[in-house]
């Protein structure tokens, strides 16, 4: 195993970690709302998700339809088995399904 | 409110969903850290040693592109930053009886998708017990585990043969990221998912793909400082 890898999955973990457990160890939620620092903690989720949705799909979105066509079914799926279901798992599986399912049609 | 603490064996049971989510995720990791060039081994040891998929991801991006070891554990850190607001959200639930003696444990198992089981389950009026979030916890981290050993043993070879199921998988990632997006999804957080999806491509297309995702997220966390 390199070093390079054990010393930035090490670092990344232990990172992990702390923002996992320490908030709770320390009992500081309940004094996270309000101010500049809060506003931009409670962004920070809904913005990595949006990049992370973002940059998974934008390498799908080419002018080659064997590759932008399943990605816009998934895509549809994921939104209506949600909306249907409210259900991040089931929309996940039915997005990947679909996916495949299309890329089968497509031959 | 239901009237008894949920034990080891519901929280366990409450992960079943996820651990179906988890397993071919971690499998198309498996496939892909050892397509990029990385040993069975190293595969596992992110996915124990990290635990956080979209980061693991990235990682092997990083890692086979020979970035720096700082810069890479920089960019890998700054992405779980939005883990810090899970443990206090969840606690708020809880309420203040709540135990928290073997926290510095179960929080570790607290990824995007553990924190919504729970706290789902805790707007539902099932009570908080560290027994149960345990159980959520590792029944989720053994579904990571075990998918990223199947992914990196069986390898490639296994799905060369089956296109449409390498092509499904290779669609999971984006299609939770899109679930998580619509869990979260209300209208006060539209403009920051909006800028930082503007920024991603943006950045994406004229800098590079790491570049996308690190300007992405800061541009749209400082959206939310600046919203009103």
């Amino acid at each position: 195993m390199s070093w390079e890898l054990l010393t930035v999955a090490l670092l990344a973990g232990a990172a992990n970690w702390c923002f996992r457990a320490l908030p709770i160890l320390a009992r500081t939620g309940r004094a996270t709302a309000g101010g500049w620092l809060g506003r931009f903690l409670s962004s920070t989720g809904p913005a990595a998700i949006g990049t992370l949705f973002v940059a998974a799909i934008l390498p799908a979105l080419t002018p080659e339809l064997g590759r932008t066509l399943p990605a816009i079914t998934g895509t549809l799926a994921v939104l209506g088995v949600y909306l249907a279901r409210k259900s991040v798992v089931l929309a996940t599986l039915a997005g990947a399904f679909v996916h495949g399912l299309t890329v089968w049609l497509l031959g | 409110m239901t009237e008894a603490r949920p034990t080891f064996l519901d929280g366990l049971t409450a992960s079943l969903p996820i651990v179906m989510g988890y397993f071919p995720i971690s499998f198309s990791f498996g496939v892909a850290a050892t397509r990029a060039g990385f040993t069975g081994i190293e595969a596992t040891a992110l996915s124990v040693i990290i635990y956080a998929g979209a980061s693991q991801f990235l990682a092997l991006a990083l890692l086979s592109s020979g970035a720096p070891v700082l810069v890479s554990a920089f960019t890998l850190i700054a992405m779980n930053l939005r883990h810090l607001l899970y443990g206090p959200a969840l606690m708020r639930e809880a309420g203040e009886a709540a135990e928290t003696r073997h926290a510095w444990a179960w929080a570790w198992g607290l990824t995007d998708e553990v924190f919504g089981q729970a706290l789902g389950a805790l707007a539902r009026g099932q009570r908080f017990s560290e027994p149960s979030m345990f159980g959520l916890g590792l029944g989720a981290y053994a579904a990571w585990i075990s998918g990223t050993i199947a992914g990196a043993y069986a390898g490639s070879g296994a799905l060369e043969g089956w296109p449409a199921v390498n092509a499904g998988l290779g669609f999971m990632l984006p299609a939770l990221f899109l679930a998580l997006l619509l869990s979260i999804l209300n209208r006060r957080q539209l403009p920051v998912i909006a800028v930082a999806g503007a920024v991603t491509v943006i950045a994406t297309l004229t800098i590079s793909a790491t570049s996308g995702i690190l300007l992405g997220m800061l541009a749209g966390a400082i959206a939310g400082v600046l919203r009103k």
